[in-house]
């Protein structure tokens, strides 16, 4: 057998796939386990099982997927300025218009009594409740650049030039906690232990705050921008994109400060484009810029190998909730599940 | 700092991967002076081609566009150690979102608002690996308002700043001026700017082909069009914006150069708008050519020497309290022992 049909092994074996022919910008499973791509031509493809469904959501390109916190189906936000929802047999609503202005960030948080849908339109995050109704807005400094919510969805973070800032969702009062420092961060994380904000910066630098006390945390030496990072479940790591590694930062013990990373799936001059860390285990989908995608388990080190090199830059990864399935997709256009499920 | 090149380090570039970025083209000029007529012409004349426009909310004029995206600039510092270099975080952003796009653009084309200091925008090109991968500056025109100009000149920094980073500079409103103000408009444009390419115009009716597709931030056309060399000395040390330019006969070497250029951009970087230079090394067939925006530099080997043409290494700079003897000692000196 050929390396490369190796490589390709699950993705042939156990994979759903497509060429969708537009870059994929997001990729999302909602809480039936139906599957979404947003692509750069404004349409999601739903994926139920191995059947697709092509919907034209936005009048220009998507910029932002997430799962619906209020149901099943999906929420996106789009370069016409628009806030939509899409249901799984296709159906699409605005929930919100914002003229000349793009939706570029979505976050959603749902338990089991309320659900929370936040966008990032310029300066402003506008919350929603499930329902769609507006809630309120927060105003920033300057153009929001990321967003997340906490794991109990009581606070979300909001990255943007010289830092970022921390809002109580359901806060009377509108005066976010401002965590400070210079210069121009473009995405954030928080810790599933809710005490770590850590955002990427232009420079190609890892900046990070710790609440209790106010430690701040330099994480440097990438080669490239940090597109993605994502906390493992237990919060013990930090998995990045940006060198041509998967870069994993401690956090356990008083935290990365000091500590080198763990760098898992190495390959010279390819750099890693995505990461995503599985919803239950110590383990970490990513994808480089060869279109490789693998799942590396973080104690072992092992790796197991999804998809092979060819395919165009991964873009796009996503869990499903369980941990069963993983959906990828390429600039190019490419776009795949991958069931890991013992049948 | 990032990127005083070295020679060792240096390759041929690739063209393949060149022709895939996408031109961009800036659109800077002060307040009044038909930037936005401009940019409706150059939009209604272009049948055929895709174009995305960045404009900013403070726009006096619509814009007749398919795809129109309004930025709020968004001036933002690096933290690399240089105190002047700033990008536009809001093109970072920008460029990336339009990249998801499918189908090509022909081009993108960014109106500044009229106080707009054109550095940050170039200095995006040199740094952010997006912009700089997917994209090219193709050139930075300057609507100038002929009657208007001096005044703006002098009651404004911004004006000199938009005019000595100009590649085309179109002098508009030429049917309100008088011969002679127009003569005297452009000796002042030429003296803070000798490589722009100077185009008379009224309602900025100037041929589409003169202001798109010009490479002129191509190190290929550094020094394209070879300013006069001016041995004017009116305007050294004072805060006027005034342009210097220097010629070695002798080759260069490179790791002098690197170190001289290193630290005066280090130093001098602030009040050095632009800088470019055409460079001999010894025993290489084919010149170096080198620019810089404030701090940041960039440079490769383009196409060969002219046989039989002599090898003389220049450099032109462009920015305020320009020490002349000071500056030609300095290139001298990066000459290859005699």
């Amino acid at each position: 057998m050929s390396q490369a049909a190796s490589a390709d092994h699950l993705l042939e074996t156990r994979g759903v796939q497509r060429t969708l022919g537009a870059f994929v910008v997001a990729a999302a499973f909602d809480r039936t386990g139906t599957a979404a791509f947003a692509l750069g031509d404004g349409s999601l493809q739903l994926l139920h099982g191995s059947e697709w469904r092509s919907v034209a959501a936005h009048d220009g390109a998507v910029l932002a997927l997430t799962a619906d916190p209020a149901g099943p189906g999906f929420v996106s936000g789009g370069d016409d300025g628009r806030l939509m929802r899409t249901a799984r047999d296709g159906t699409v609503a605005e929930i919100a218009r914002f003229g000349m202005k793009w939706v570029e960030h979505v976050a959603g948080f749902a338990d089991g009594k309320s659900a929370v849908l936040a966008c990032a339109v310029g300066k402003q995050v506008h919350l929603f409740d499930g329902a769609g109704v507006a809630l309120k807005t927060l105003a920033h400094p300057s153009t929001v650049s990321g967003l997340a919510f906490d794991a109990r969805g009581k606070r979300i973070a909001a990255s943007h030039y010289n830092g970022a800032s921390l809002w109580f969702v359901a806060s009377k009062s509108d005066n976010p906690r401002l965590l400070e420092w210079k210069g121009s961060h473009t995405a954030i994380a928080i810790s599933p232990d809710g005490d770590s904000v850590v955002t990427a910066m232009q420079e190609n630098a890892l900046h990070g705050w710790r609440l209790s006390d106010g430690q701040h945390m330099r994480m440097s030496g990438y080669p490239g921008k940090t597109r993605s990072l994502s906390f493992t479940r237990s919060g013990k790591w930090l998995a990045t994109s940006g060198a041509e590694s998967i870069v994993l930062w401690p956090f356990t013990g008083g935290g990365p400060m000091g500590k080198a990373p763990t760098e898992l799936a190495g390959a010279a001059e390819v750099i890693c484009t995505a990461v995503a860390c599985h919803p239950q285990m110590e383990a970490v989908a990513a994808g480089f810029a060869d279109g490789v995608v693998l799942v590396a388990d973080i104690a072992s080190g092992r790796l197991l190998p999804v998809a092979g090199p060819g395919r165009g830059p991964v873009s796009a990864l996503g869990w499903s909730a369980d941990g069963a399935r993983l959906a990828f997709g390429t600039e190019t256009g490419f776009a795949a599940v991958v069931d890991f499920s013992r049948t | 700092m990032s990127g005083v090149p070295r020679a060792s380090e240096t390759a041929m570039p690739d063209t393949a991967a060149k022709t895939d970025q996408i031109p961009v083209t800036v659109l800077t000029g002060y307040l009044g002076a038909g930037k936005t007529t401009l940019l409706n012409r150059i939009l209604t004349e272009q049948h055929g081609r895709k174009y995305a426009v960045v404009i900013n909310e403070f726009g006096e004029l619509g814009v007749d566009n398919d795809l129109v995206v309004d930025s709020d600039e968004e001036v933002f510092e690096m933290n690399n150690g240089c105190i002047c270099c700033t990008v536009r975080g809001d093109l970072i952003r920008i460029v990336g979102g339009l990249m998801k796009r499918p189908g090509r653009f022909d081009g993108i084309i960014i109106e500044t608002t009229g106080l707009a200091n054109p550095a940050p925008v170039a200095q995006t090109f040199f740094v952010d690996e997006t912009v700089r991968t997917r994209t090219r500056l193709d050139a930075i025109v300057t609507v100038v308002d002929a009657k208007n100009l001096p005044a703006r000149l002098a009651d404004s920094h911004e004006a000199a700043d938009q005019i000595a980073f100009a590649d085309v500079i179109v002098l508009n409103k030429t049917d309100l001026a008088s011969a002679e103000e127009l003569a005297e408009v452009e000796r002042r444009v030429r003296e803070i700017n000798p490589f722009a390419t100077i185009h008379r115009a009224t309602r900025g009716d100037v041929p589409v082909t003169a202001l798109l597709d010009q490479g002129a931030f191509d190190l290929e056309r550094v020094l394209a069009h070879t300013p006069d060399f001016l041995d004017d000395d009116a305007h050294e040390h004072n805060e006027d914006v005034a342009s210097m330019s220097f010629e070695v006969t002798r080759p260069i070497d490179p790791e002098r150069f690197n170190a001289w250029i290193g630290a005066l951009l280090a130093a001098e970087g602030q009040n050095l708008l632009r800088t470019k230079g055409i460079l001999a090394y010894p025993g290489e067939d084919r010149r170096f050519a080198f620019q810089a925006v404030h701090m940041m530099a960039d440079g490769d080997f383009v196409g060969p020497w002219k046989e039989g043409a002599p090898r003389h290494s220049r450099i032109v700079f462009i920015g305020r309290n320009l020490n002349r003897p000071q500056l030609r000692r300095g290139f001298e000196s990066c000459q290859v022992k005699e």
